[in-house]
């Protein structure tokens, strides 16, 4: 990957999940390996409301030059990295594009009308099918089971971003990743992460 | 982590619109700022709040907007600048105060700073409060990026000191939480000296007493317009006022805020850059007449764009009549036209729309064969109703509520309030709330209904407010319930928190914004010096709960229920589990008669769900909160709870 | 009818709920989260969506075929068409006088269920206490020596089916119950096992004591009439005397106040116009106030007890031969007397359910087919 230049301008990320997953946490951490690369990042996020229980978004441009609206238009998404599978194609059937990738987290999160038995929710296979339907290249890795054997689920995000990582569409390393987490944060803890950074990027990668 | 005091002059960060306000402050020398929780504009004051002592700041989260922008102003009086912060309907609270401050005007620069939320993401309204700006006649910025947020901040408090007015800063959702580039500046070595100045003469308000009053209204206005009159001349030369695209545009665009973002990307995906002219205005009143006049000149057509309202689009077309003679005839786009949105959030598609139809051009974003797929596969992704979080406290405040009034069966209702609350209205909270409306009208409201007695309405009325709107505005409901003998009971949700926009502190917590220790003002006793009868509760003890409440509704008169729990959110409780949660595959009874699935179909909590093949609950590990209200409300024993050491 | 012989709680709503049929005995409460009681009604706080509930198929108020009950509990040939089986017909009263001063008439059911609690046939209760403002409340008792301080009626419902309910899920094994009719009849609805996987361990039901019962009170209404007649904390008691004397009695501190039956029966709780029967046919003892030539003041003191069922001769004899029980001797015709009560009310309660139906054939809950009401229904 050539670590100097963007496939596109701008290249255009939508990260997201469902509220209280942390997806804020998980953009700002890829913004802040960018913007340490002298990328220009604008990123527009839904707080409030919706993060309770509501399908959450961060809408992330990349660029050489400048701030970007901080709402992609239809259609124009290069990566979309979801923290739950449904949600995905939420996303993608409103931005994707023949060209567009995704990354997406395999544990569920059940809607409550879901819970409540007034919804279907679909099945993994079903889900899998329809993302790759619309998709160029399509990752489904398991961040969540992967956090919990680090010991905590929070750990996900840090999982995802590892393996957008790995898909090498972005001019970003894991030293990026050293240098943001290690800001402000012991180094016992930092290296949880690292290592958590390392099993995103394995899981795309094998 | 925060970066905001670095000193490196000249290095770029990445900024939250809001930090970028919060430097921009900081650079322009701020020494007080005040202000009421509300999404989009909370995180201003937490992190001013968050690096005061290293800046020697005063900041307070006020009881209430209007109090905040009194806070502001003293400091302004006794020399120092100082902002104040607030949602879009924060205006509507503050605005008494903010008119009659027009009827002195100000000393040290003081910055009302509002941040709108367009489409109502995080609101119950969209509201567009530039218009104060034109009513109040004083002068109002909009930054259209997050650079121009910082720098725009500065000169703010400059302009408001140099103009002796306070000057409205507006942002809006996608600017305030969205985020960006920010190459800052230099911050002030500066040490300020409060002091109020009042002995000089009535009516000199540099040095003399800040007062308003009848006789001298029609001198201070005067006064003010010609403040705003040099207000204009300042902004025929301000550098926030640009200009691109060719000399005589074929169409020529006028916006300001996010919408320039929105516009400017529109122009860019359909490559019209050397047909379209896009004019952002950073000073939106008084409009810069000359500029106006000059790039309405150049172009035939014009299209207006802005949210929620047509504000710009007004004065334009006034500018635009009165100086017909010069630009000769417009045709006029925008919200009157039909072509953009009067309502709702804009984005770069609904621009890129209006674009299409006004020149006549085709795009489709992507191929229709993709187009027809994604929209087919839409449905397969199931919609998100909003709830209470796992672990939330007014889940189960609102199951208590819901069986209280169902066996007190009278058709009793909740009036709501504005905060978490609010989803009272759904099926996450039983679908109990029946009215909701703004900031403490939840009271009002239901003490309107409990006088109604007399024309025979029978129904027992309750209304909910959170800790933090109580003393916002529920006070004064609760003395005119009170003294008024209204029938009403009025449920004080003390979650210990303003939790809707992140545990900002408020008046019933021993500490303050900046995390100093404040002595903290009893709700409890509060309500009982108005009068009312009181009563308190732990909702996670739901059966006590409903019985409290239960025993309430029969009662007449103005009586208060507190349920005290701490926020599933809050910082304290985030993360760490009371209780770890279980189900007893050979307990449940799940689907049969005797259980129906309680916990899943009626208290709906995210951490537990239904196991379709094996026919029984389960908890989420990732996603209970472990409060162990489920426990409670299951029939059979079969959901238990372990204490967590 | 429905082809479904069982149905769920949005029908149980439907049709005895709304239709204001609702005894309030409390057999659909505490079988699960959403059937609740709360002062004298009961009801539903959450929808459930089960097409075949308990709830349903234990409501007394449900359609039941009582030729099935009556074969599951009786002997045949006890049967009789106007007050159900019977297997002896006595005047008793407790020989306790501590216990009969608590209690409404003889004592007779708190003798009763003092015995069958120490002689182990039960070994806990469910009773009703009046309560401060005359709602009562289910109560639960183990001790056979405090059994007396939960005598006297109550004229408003009690839920005691419910707190049935509540025992059967729990440790209690042997489980004795003082019912009114409607409440004997939903326990005799249990022990059909109408859903038998589902069986609310009424094979734990042990005794049932019914009570004689022409009607109950609407608490709302009640307590409307006593606050009008005098100072509530000066009520002692409560009675409502035979039928001729047309009058109810509000025993207070400072005497007896009568209250003339109109007035009273302007409170009885609507659902009472529909039920027809009036001694609780289907427990294993029935008792009521006693008639007696001497006149109200003397029969006060005894009860009239119908014996149902083998267990209940034995407890009767049992309570007999431990002097528990004093017998007197059954005045001549009272058993006469009591089936023509009885009779009328079954006739008041047909009539009741045909005006509700405008139809002849429509009985709601009852068959117009059961030996009990085919000669009044061509009677009327
Ligand atoms: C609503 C009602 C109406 C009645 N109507 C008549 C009538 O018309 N004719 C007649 O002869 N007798 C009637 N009785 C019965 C009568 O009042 C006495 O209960 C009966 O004679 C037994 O007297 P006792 O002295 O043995 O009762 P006690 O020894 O005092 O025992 C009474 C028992 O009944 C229980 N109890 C009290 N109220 C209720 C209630 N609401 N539901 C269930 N259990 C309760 C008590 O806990 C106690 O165990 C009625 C009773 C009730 C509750
Ligand atoms: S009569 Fe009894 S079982 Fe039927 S609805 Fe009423 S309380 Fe429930
Ligand atoms: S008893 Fe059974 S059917 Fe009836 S409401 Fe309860 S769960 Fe539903």
């Amino acid at each position: 990957m050539d670590m100097n230049t963007l496939q596109k301008d701008p290249y255009n990320i939508i990260i997201t999940g469902v509220g209280g997953q942390g997806n804020v946490t998980a953009s700002r951490m890829l913004a802040g390996m960018l913007v340490g690369r002298g990328y220009s990042v604008t990123i527009g996020e839904t707080f409030g409301a919706s993060q309770r229980g509501g399908s959450v978004m961060s809408h992330m441009r990349i660029s050489s030059h400048g701030a970007w609206s901080p709402q992609i238009p239809k259609g124009k998404v290069d990566l979309v990295v979801s923290l739950e599978p449904s949600e995905t194609i939420k996303v993608l059937s409103g931005y994707g594009n023949p060209e567009t990738q995704s990354l997406s987290n395999d544990r569920p999160i059940y809607p409550v009308r879901v819970i409540a038995g007034d919804d279907k929710y679909p099945s993994m296979d079903e889900i899998r099918a329809t993302i790759e339907n619309l998709t160029a290249r399509s990752f489904m890795i398991s961040a969540t089971e992967e956090a919990l054997k680090l010991g905590n689920p929070i750990y996900q995000n840090v999982i995802m971003i590892g393996a957008v990582g790995g898909m090498d569409l972005l001019p970003v390393s894991i030293d990026d990743f050293r240098e943001v987490i290690g800001r402000g944060m012991p180094e016992d803890k930092a290296a949880v992460n690292v290592k958590a950074y390392e099993i995103g990027e394995a899981l795309v990668r094998n | 982590m925060s970066n905001l005091l670095d000193t490196n002059e000249g290095a770029h960060y990445l900024y939250m619109g809001n930090d970028a306000i919060v430097r921009g402050a900081l650079e322009g020398g701020v020494s007080v700022a005040a202000g009421y929780p509300g999404t989009p504009s909370s995180e201003i004051i937490e992190q001013l709040a968050r690096i005061s002592d290293r800046r020697s700041l005063y900041v307070e989260w006020a009881t209430n907007e209007k109090i905040a922008t009194e806070i502001a102003a003293a400091a302004s009086f006794a020399g120092l600048r100082s902002i104040c912060t607030m949602k879009q309907n924060g205006v509507h609270v503050a605005s008494d105060f903010l008119l009659h401050l027009t009827g002195t005007g100000v000393r040290g620069g003081m910055v009302v700073v509002v941040c709108e939320d367009p489409g109502a993401l995080s609101s119950q309204n969209e509201a567009d409060a530039r218009y104060f700006a034109k009513m109040l006649e004083v002068p109002l910025l909009e930054p259209g990026d997050f650079q121009e947020a910082k720098d725009m901040m500065k000169w703010a408090l400059e302009l408001s000191e140099e103009l002796k007015t306070f000057v409205i800063f507006r942002s809006v959702t996608r600017m305030s939480h969205a985020s960006g580039n920010v190459v800052i500046g230099e911050l002030p070595e500066n040490e300020p000296r409060a002091y109020f100045q009042y002995k000089g003469p009535l009516l000199d308000f540099l040095t003399g007493p800040m007062v308003t009053g009848p006789g001298v209204v029609a001198y201070a206005r005067t006064v003010q317009q010609g403040r705003l009159k040099r207000a204009v001349s300042l902004f025929e030369q301000s550098r926030f006022n640009i200009y691109a695209g060719p000399e005589r545009p074929e169409l020529l665009i006028i916006t300001s805020s996010a919408c320039y973002l929105y516009s400017k990307e529109a122009i860019h995906t359909l490559n019209l850059g050397d047909r379209v002219g896009l004019l952002k205005l950073g000073t939106t009143w008084p409009l810069p007449e000359g500029l106006v006049r000059k790039h309405l000149a150049a172009a035939q057509k014009v299209l207006v764009v802005e949210e929620p309202q047509d504000f710009m689009e007004e004065n334009i077309k006034i500018l635009a009549a009165d100086a017909a003679g010069e630009v000769g005839v417009k045709t006029f786009y925008g919200k009157k036209s039909g072509h953009v949105p009067t309502s709702g959030e804009l984005n770069p598609d609904i621009i890129m729309n209006t674009l299409k139809g006004i020149l006549g051009i085709q795009y489709e974003p992507v191929p229709q064969e993709y187009a027809t797929k994604a929209f087919q596969s839409m449905f397969k992704s199931p919609g998100r109703e909003l709830t209470f979080c796992p672990g939330c406290p007014h889940r189960a405040s609102f199951l208590s509520l819901h069986n209280a009034l169902a066996l007190d069966n009278r058709d009793g209702f909740v009036c709501g309030d504005v905060g978490c609350y609010g989803i009272g209205v759904l099926p996450a909270g039983f679908s109990t709330v029946k009215t909701n409306f703004s900031m403490g009208s939840g009271l009002g409201l239901a003490t309107g209904f409990g006088k109604l007695t007399k024309f025979g309405m029978n129904q027992p009325v309750v209304a909910v407010c959170g800790d933090s709107t109580f003393f916002h505005a529920v006070m004064p409901a609760l003395v005119d319930a009170v003294h008024h003998q209204s029938d009403v009971t009025l449920v004080v949700l003390d979650n210990s928190g303003t939790a809707m926009t992140g545990f900002q502190p408020h008046p019933g917590l021993a500490v303050d914004a900046m995390g100093e220790t404040a002595p903290s003002i009893d709700i409890e006793a509060v309500c009982r010096a108005i009068g009312a009868d009181v009563a308190s509760s732990d909702p996670f003890d739901v059966e006590r709960t409903e019985k409290t409440l239960l025993g309430m509704l029969k009662k007449k008169g103005a009586k208060v229920v507190i349920l005290r729990q701490i926020c599933a959110l809050s910082p304290e409780k985030r993360g760490k589990k009371k209780y770890q949660m279980s189900v007893r595959e050979d307990v449940c009874i799940g689907e049969n008669c005797g259980c129906n699935r309680m916990c899943t179909r009626i208290l709906r909590c995210p951490g537990i769900y239904w196991d379709t093949a094996r026919k029984v609950s389960r908890i989420d590990e990732v996603i209970c909160a472990g409060c162990g209200v489920c426990a409670s409300v299951c029939p059979s024993g079969a959901i238990q709870k372990a204490e967590v050491a | 009818m429905d082809e479904k012989k069982h149905l769920g709680q949005k029908e149980l709503n439907e049709r005895v709920k709304h239709a204001r049929l609702c005894t309030g005995c409390g057999a659909c409460v505490n079988l699960c989260p959403y059937q609740r009681a709360y002062e004298d009604k009961v009801l539903a706080i959450f929808p459930c969506d089960l097409d075949v509930g308990r709830c349903y198929a234990f409501c007394p108020r449900t359609p039941v075929d009582l030729e099935a009950l009556r074969g599951l509990l009786f002997d045949p040939q006890d049967l009789t068409p106007e007050v159900g089986a019977v297997k002896g017909f006595y005047v008793t009263r407790s020989r306790n006088t501590k216990e009969r001063s608590r209690a409404q008439h003889g004592g007779t059911v708190t003798a009763l269920m003092s015995l069958a609690l120490k002689e182990g046939i039960i070994d806990t209760a469910v009773m009703a206490d009046r309560g401060g403002t005359f709602l009562p409340e289910a109560v639960t008792e183990n001790d056979s020596r405090k059994v007396a301080m939960h005598g006297k009626s109550s004229f408003v419902v009690s839920p005691n089916v419910a707190e049935f309910n509540r025992l059967a899920k729990g440790s209690s094994e042997k489980i004795g119950a003082v019912a009114t009719p409607c409440q004997a009849l939903a326990y005799a609805k249990m022990r059909m096992k109408p859903i038998p996987e589902r069986d609310n361990n009424i094979d734990k039901l042990k005794l049932v004591v019914g009570l004689f019962c022409g009607w109950a009170l609407s608490w709302e209404r009640l307590m409307d009439l006593l606050a009008a007649k005098t100072e509530l904390a000066a009520i002692t008691g409560l009675d409502i005397p035979p039928s001729r004397y047309q009058a109810m009695h509000i025993y207070t501190t400072n005497g007896t106040i009568e209250v003339p039956i109109d007035e009273v029966n302007r409170c009885i709780r609507g659902a009472c116009h529909y039920c027809f029967d009036m001694t609780a046919e289907f427990s294993d003892i029935s008792v009521g106030s006693a008639r007696l030539s001497e006149g109200w003041e003397e029969a006060r003191g005894w009860n009239q007890v119908i014996v149902r069922t083998d267990l209940g001769l034995e407890l009767v004899e049992l309570a007999r031969k431990k002097r528990r029980l004093e017998f007197r001797e059954v005045p001549e015709g009272n058993l006469q007397r009591l089936k023509a009560a009885s009779l009328n009310k079954k006739g008041m309660a047909l009539k009741n359910l045909k005006l509700r139906t405008h139809s002849q054939d429509d009985l709601i809950y009852l068959n117009k087919e059961d030996p009990a009401f085919k000669n009044l229904i061509k009677g009327g």
